[in-house]
């Protein structure tokens, strides 16, 4: 199996940003992700070809980590920090609001494939806690009413590009620290909005 | 020879102790006899420190500092301390934390009463678990390939399979997978943990999770017999230990023997003994009666035949009579095969090979003669030879390790690619006949191979060579060695596969040879394989004795050999099987194998190993030396074959080579590691020089490379049920050039014709290939012939 | 009031992570310096001198760390943006709002270290700032501070920014490395430090953002400079992440030496609804809590470290006195059994059996024995329950498991008999 001249062009790219090629499974993993929605197994074939790596190698670096999601996840992921700090402002309320609003219970994904609901370990956004992530894309201070408001309007709306600044804009509040400029930059999937992935998120 | 390690002082426990210096700790106390606990750390694999189990207080600049011994080198002046409250408090810790998900289902695991878990748990286990909790679950234990079961409950992730799988045989076919508390070991999904070395990984399992299809369920432990011997499969010799229970073989377990095998074996070796105790066994003599079917008899009656047209037939003159065989047996038997055949029936006609390997002179005569454990010490290794992994599996590890742990640079020349090649600082192609030209562009270091040439420049260099393919020329690999012997530091290992065709070669089964690595004299005449059956053809040749040899099968060519056998006026097949050749002999004589029968065998570096026995064979089957005998007396004579010591003992009287070697000496101390036997004073030359061999061009036509594969079709692999249904379909391995050339479409049926026949075969594209070359696997159940020039034509 | 890192993106929030401003307000100036007439080992005495310790959380001096280098070449830079320290979000305001003050302390660690190909491993969950940090390094290539032959000097730096991908382990830096290499994210045994065997088994500096991001300042100023701010051991000014339950949470950076009680009544505005502060863990999730008889303790490296915790990653977390503490430390407990990488024994084993306990306490299902045994398995986690920790496991995950623990046992040894005998938390 190879992916099409442009995704295989990138992850030529990105084999060449390192000194060895095995460094490249990560990213690599990202963009087999970001082809497929999730990380299927010929994405992690196609990894392994490309790095010279076994297969079960492959598996073995996407299990340790828990963005490669090896099982179908929704169009949009919502994870809801739930560690220490946003715990104790009322996470776990978050939760079960969105997890209420979606029908998702944390660690499913919906029939439908709009949503996967999880809880996540600490996103490093203690100072606007509680807060959550929608593909990745941050949103702080967060209550239980704007969690199932955002689960609303992406549910109405579904946004093909999720944007971090636009949804903490419409549901977020206090932030912990000033995030300067608004972005362009935003998701497509589950998958993190890095430039050199290929993904969105080249914005200004 | 082991040179003397340097030693310094440490405090064990309070008590002074002189240690090798270099070491790890946990060897280090082992050898001041005090045993530390561990899971994960194994001596021949590089240590990780997972397990935590080996933990211990060494005492530094900031008081105690607990550490694991497994991953802590030795150093002058160390104090450590193995039974203190701390490092006792811990150890029991760790314990209690590896069986906290441990099912403790002891009394059905096959590992149960040698289990290092079980043992520690009741040296110093709790006796209860603290944890209320439900333990981990995951369905019991599921196949993970067709010789291996894994049981992730039973696993304590100490992770020696996987790192032997991605270290030692370079096929990580399985990996950790998940994190945390979710680890366990795994395949990829659909892909099977196919390797040919996954035998070693149950061996080294130091809990139940890993378990061997083949031995589940089949035995306790403390049931089991065991002697040490030597594997039978090749001509590697690896160290073994031959388990059975009631007269049956259950297992081979790999002994680690340095020089050697290192504890490894391939999993033909391990998993190959079944052939042993299979139904098919032959247990009666067999007489070709007058209907011309082979029909049971009594020993008396059917060796009275053999001895009557034997003996008929060799007193019309010298050399009526020929012997092929004597390269799967021990050495012993070798001996008096020769004996039986040079003294008894007169004749000179013999050879342990079929024509497939090297001159039987050169494996005895070969100068600077190297050792497997060069390896260890070699800067460039070349390997111009069969693909080590399907033919010499456990000399394929030993030669990945020169290259990926001790920094060799290995040069690998071959027609297609190798099991070698991912650890190859060079890869280099041919096609068969092409070899002659490369050899000399290499030596000049011309063009693109001036890198490679480079790297023989500079030694030591260890050379192993042999016939890459079947149809290669013997003289290629003599003029390979011929320029190898020239380059620094130089020590060559001549391969070739059959287990004993070393010691058949020193035993003297071959038409130049005596015993003991000793020329015939000059002018002593004397047919080889090809000789023999050519001249059973034409009936200069009449009586036939085959001992362990299936020339109808095995022979390159096997429609002549079939002929040769048609054509013999007397053929007598002592083996263990009725193998096609049997199968045409007047009479077949049962034979007691491996295990069955005690003697000495030797590998390709010329080491001679001790076999032993352990079991009494069929009933109806009588040690080979006492057929041989039996049927001499029968003529008047004797091959002096009292008992197989008194074969060794002669043989270490007589045969020059083998002076000293006797059962006694290898039975004891550094002997057990193998006697490498001395080459003779005035060791042969080289028998062929590098112009010898000048194969005409072969230009566009199709060339053929034809070798062999692990798991073939050959009689002792399909004898045994576990390695039967491993065997490789036969498919023609073709160059996508030549597809489109040939008008080939993927996955097409193409006839293939060649010298010896023609045959139907589905195609597999192999670009490793040099275009103009078709691969065929040996012995797959698809025979052409061996010829170079082959034709290929696409079947509709 | 000092302040070194925070400075250009408070003046300038609209633009603070460009190189336009950065340019402007000064930035690439010091490497232009150093680039025209300074020797690489004059950049390392300054950094030695500066008594700089390292901010990702073991506090280790980064001149010391950068002696230890080895000479083979070649030897890289590794930037630890992993940042995944429950309570921490310094980094993430660092590598978002000021790219360019890293890339510059990169650029002058790199030519002091000899080091030509740097690596900034961003955690996966941190998109934003990976962007922002990818563009800054594509502003800096095509302005000539990275690539081949920098500002003339002949010096030249590739930098690769690598994404993580949810493991809080990869802070580890020799986790890091293995995950850097395309490996699963488990700590090496040590020694060799990466120093002497990194990344590809050759020399490796792994130093945090923060630490590196006050390498221009440090240049630009001198060592001694830095040296005279904050009280010794402790010199500086250095981000503190503060969040729970505050009333001002957010990023300080603030120079060492203040009470406890002035950081968090001050900086932090007091605790919320002016309730009561129950504990606090002073240094990230891996730290021993601190309780009100510490409120006067000054909050610097070593008078936290006489005090049995660590400053760690500077992570405050504050809990009012509303905070089941079973409940806290089972959070706390919870995410380290689920980062726990599994390879070895006592880590992979324990402490998800401490969460069990924990979670069957905080479900009234706990028993007279159960505090006892938390303090066994934790024991033999970190044998003698010490400060610093000794630890059977490879990496100092484990012990971190431990922390809540022992906080809990020392503290509110009560709390949990209440949950124990009274079938649940006391506080409803």
């Amino acid at each position: 199996m190879t992916w099409d001249r442009r995704t295989e062009d990138r992850a030529a790219a990105i084999v060449g940003r390192y000194p060895e090629k095995r460094s490249a499974v990560m990213p690599l993993l990202y963009l087999a992700m970001a082809e497929d929605g999730y990380l299927s197994e010929d994405g992690m074939r196609r990894v392994a070809q490309l790095t010279g790596l076994s297969n079960a190698q492959v598996q073995g670096v996407a299990s340790f980590y828990t963005m490669y999601k090896r099982d179908g996840v929704g169009e949009y992921l919502v994870s809801v920090c739930t560690s220490i700090s946003c715990m104790l402002l009322g996470g776990d309320d978050v939760l079960d609001a969105v997890a209420a609003e979606t029908g998702v219970a944390d660690g499913e994904t919906g029939e439908d494939g709009l949503f996967s609901v999880e809880h996540g370990e600490c996103i490093g956004a203690c100072g606007g806690a509680p807060a959550l992530q929608v593909n990745y894309e941050l949103i702080e201070g967060v209550t239980p009413d704007h969690g199932r408001a955002l689960c609303r309007w992406l549910a109405e709306n579904r946004p093909a590009v999720v944007r971090g600044d636009d949804l903490q804009e419409r549901f977020g509040g206090r932030r912990s620290f000033d995030w300067g400029p608004v972005e362009a930059g935003g998701a497509t999937g589950a998958v993190p909005a890095f430039g050199p992935l290929g993904t969105a998120g080249e914005g200004s | 020879m082991a040179e003397q390690p340097t030693l310094v002082t440490i405090t064990v426990d309070g008590k002074p102790a002189q240690v090798p210096a270099g070491t790890l700790l946990i060897e280090a106390v082992k050898a001041a006899g005090v045993h530390i606990p561990h899971f994960c750390y194994h001596p021949r694999m590089k240590p990780v420190g997972m397990c935590r189990m080996c933990l211990i207080e060494v005492e530094g600049p900031r008081g105690m500092l607990l550490t694991t011994s497994c991953t802590t080198p030795v150093a002058d002046g160390m104090a450590v301390h193995t039974e203190s409250d701390t490092v006792k408090k811990a150890q029991e810790g760790v314990l209690e934390f590896l069986l906290l998900n441990h099912p403790l289902d002891c009394p059905v695991c096959d590992r149960g009463g040698e289990c290092p878990l079980q043992d520690q748990t009741m040296a110093c286990g709790p006796g209860e678990s603290r944890m209320v909790e439900e333990k981990r679950h995951y369905p019991k234990p599921i196949p993970i390939s067709d010789l291996v079961l894994l049981d992730r409950e039973r696993c304590i992730l100490c992770a020696r399979c996987t790192r032997f799988s991605d270290e030692i045989s370079g096929d990580p076919l399985i990996e950790f997978k998940g994190r945390g508390n979710a680890v366990e070991v795994n395949t990829f999904p659909d892909e099977p943990f196919a390797s040919y070395f996954s035998g070693n990984t149950v061996q080294i399992c130091p809990v139940g999770a890993l378990t061997a299809t083949p031995y589940r369920f089949r035995a306790r432990p403390w049931d089991l017999e065991a002697v040490e011997s030597t594997c039978p499969h090749c001509s590697v010799g690896c160290r073994i230990s031959v388990q059975s229970s009631r007269n049956q073989v259950l297992r081979f377990m790999g002994v680690d023997n340095g020089p050697t095998n290192q504890g490894w074996l391939c999993d033909k070796g391990r998993f190959g003994f079944e052939y042993l105790g299979s139904p098919q066994r032959l247990a009666a003599p067999l007489i070709r009666n007058a209907d011309g079917v082979l029909q049971e008899a009594a020993w008396s009656d059917a060796l009275d035949l053999v001895a009557e047209r034997l003996g008929a037939l060799a007193a019309g003159g010298p050399d009526v009579v020929a012997g092929l065989g004597g390269a799967r047996g021990t050495n012993e038997e070798a001996f008096a095969f020769g004996k039986f055949l040079r003294e008894t029936l007169g004749t000179n006609n013999l050879d342990a090979q079929l024509g497939d390997g090297l001159d039987a002179r050169l494996l005895a005569g070969i100068t600077a003669r190297g050792t497997i454990d060069d390896l260890e010490r070699a800067r460039t290794v070349l390997v111009w030879a069969p693909d080590l992994k399907e033919e010499l599996p456990v000399l394929y590890l030993r030669v990945r390790r020169a290259a990926t742990e001790l920094g060799a640079r290995l040069i690998v020349v071959h027609p297609r690619e190798t099991g070698l090649d991912p650890v190859a600082a060079h890869t280099i192609r041919y096609r068969p006949g092409a070899g002659t030209e490369l050899l000399r562009r290499l030596a000049d270091g011309s063009g693109d191979l001036a890198e490679a040439r480079r790297a023989l420049g500079e030694g030591p260099v260890v050379a192993i060579v042999g016939r890459p393919g079947a149809g290669d020329d013997p003289r290629l690999a003599e003029a390979v060695l011929a320029f190898a012997a020239g380059l620094p530091g130089a020590t060559l290992l001549p391969v070739t596969r059959r287990s004993n065709v070393y010691g058949a070669a020193d035993m003297g089964l071959d038409p130049g040879l005596l015993p003991g690595r000793v020329a015939a004299p000059a002018g002593t005449g004397g047919r080889d394989a090809a000789g023999i059956i050519e001249g059973l053809i034409a009936g200069e040749v009449a009586g036939l004795v085959l001992l362990g040899a299936d020339p109808v099968a095995d022979y390159l060519e096997p429609a002549r050999a079939a002929a040769a056998l048609e054509a013999a006026s007397f053929t007598v097949a002592i083996g263990l099987f009725l193998d096609e050749s049997a199968a045409m002999a007047d009479v077949v004589l049962p034979a007691l194998g491996f295990a069955e029968v005690e003697g000495t065998v030797t590998n390709l570096e010329g080491r001679v190993q001790k076999v032993n026995r352990l079991l009494p064979g069929p009933a109806g089957a009588r040690p080979t030396h006492e057929i041989l005998e039996d049927i001499a007396r029968r003529m008047g004579g004797s091959i002096g074959a009292a008992s197989a010591e008194a074969l060794a003992a002669e043989m270490a009287a007589t045969a020059p080579a083998y002076a000293g070697i006797t059962w006694e000496a290898l039975s004891w101390g550094e002997g057990r590691r193998g006697i490498v036997a001395p080459g003779p004073a005035g060791s042969q030359p080289l028998v062929h020089a590098p112009e010898d061999h000048a194969p005409p061009p072969v230009g566009r036509n199709l060339v053929l490379h034809l070798a062999r594969v692990l798991y073939d079709q050959g009689t002792l692999t399909q004898a045994g049920p576990s390695l039967a249904k491993l065997a490789r379909p036969a498919a023609a391995h073709v160059h996508p050039e030549d597809a489109t050339r040939f008008g080939i479409p993927a996955g097409a049926t193409v006839r293939v014709t060649g010298s010896g026949g023609s045959v139907e075969l589905p195609t597999v594209f192999d670009p490793s290939l040099v275009a103009g070359t078709v691969y065929l696997p040996l012995h797959c159940g698809a025979s052409i012939g061996a010829g170079l020039e082959i034709t290929m034509e696409a079947v509709s | 009031m000092t302040q070194i890192l925070t400075t250009r993106m408070e003046a300038h929030p609209s633009d603070s992570h460009t190189l336009g401003r950065y340019e402007d307000t000064g930035g690439y100036a010091v490497l232009r310096t150093a680039l025209a007439g300074m020797q690489p080992d004059a950049i390392v005495a300054e950094v030695k001198a500066s008594n700089l310790r390292g901010r990702g959380g073991a506090n280790f001096p980064c001149g010391v760390k950068w002696g230890f280098l080895a000479p083979s070449r070649p030897r890289y830079l590794v930037i630890n943006g992993d940042e995944s320290e429950p309570g921490t979000f310094k980094d993430r305001q660092l590598l978002e709002r000021d790219p360019h003050q890293l890339i510059e302390g990169i650029i002058l660690s790199a030519y002091a270290l000899g080091v030509h190909h740097a690596f900034i491993y961003i955690r996966g969950e941190y998109p934003r700032p990976a962007r922002r940090v990818q563009r800054a390094v594509e502003e800096a290539y095509g302005a000539g501070y990275l690539g081949r032959d920098i500002l003339g000097s002949g010096f030249d730096l590739e930098v690769t920014v690598h994404l993580g991908a949810g493991a809080y382990i990869c802070g580890e830096e020799t986790a890091l490395l293995n995950s850097l290499e395309g490996r699963r994210g488990e700590p090496r045994i040590k020694p060799p430090f990466p120093a002497v065997e990194g990344l590809y088994a050759k020399p490796t500096i792994v130093n945090n953002v923060e630490t590196i991001s006050n390498i221009p300042w440090i240049v630009g100023n001198g060592g001694a400079a830095y040296d005279a701010i904050g009280p010794e051991g402790s010199r500086g000014t250095r981000m503190f992440s503060l969040s729970g339950h505050v009333n001002q949470p957010g990023n300080y950076e603030v120079v060492m030496g203040m009470t406890w009680r002035d950081f968090i009544y001050g900086y932090g505005g007091g605790i919320r609804h002016g309730n009561a502060l129950k504990a606090w863990i002073p240094g990230g999730a891996s730290a021993p809590w601190f309780v009100e008889e510490h409120l006067d303790t000054p909050l610097t490296i070593d008078d936290v470290a006489k005090n049995r915790s660590m400053l760690g990653s500077g992570a405050v977390v504050v809990m009012d006195e509303t905070t089941c503490m079973v409940k806290a430390a089972l959070r706390v407990v919870r995410f380290f059994a689920h980062e726990s990488c599994g390879q070895c024994t006592p880590c992979r084993e324990g402490a998800t059996w401490l969460q069990q306990v924990l979670t069957r306490i905080e479900a009234g299902a706990g028993r007279d024995i159960d505090l006892d045994l938390l303090l066994d398995i934790s024991d033999n986690i970190s044998p003698g329950l010490a400060w610093p920790p000794a630890m059977t496991t490879i990496c100092p995950l484990g012990p971190s498991a431990v922390s809540p623990i022992t906080s809990i046992a020392t503290y509110f040894k009560d709390e949990v008999a209440a949950h124990v005998h009274g079938g649940g938390c006391p506080l409803g």
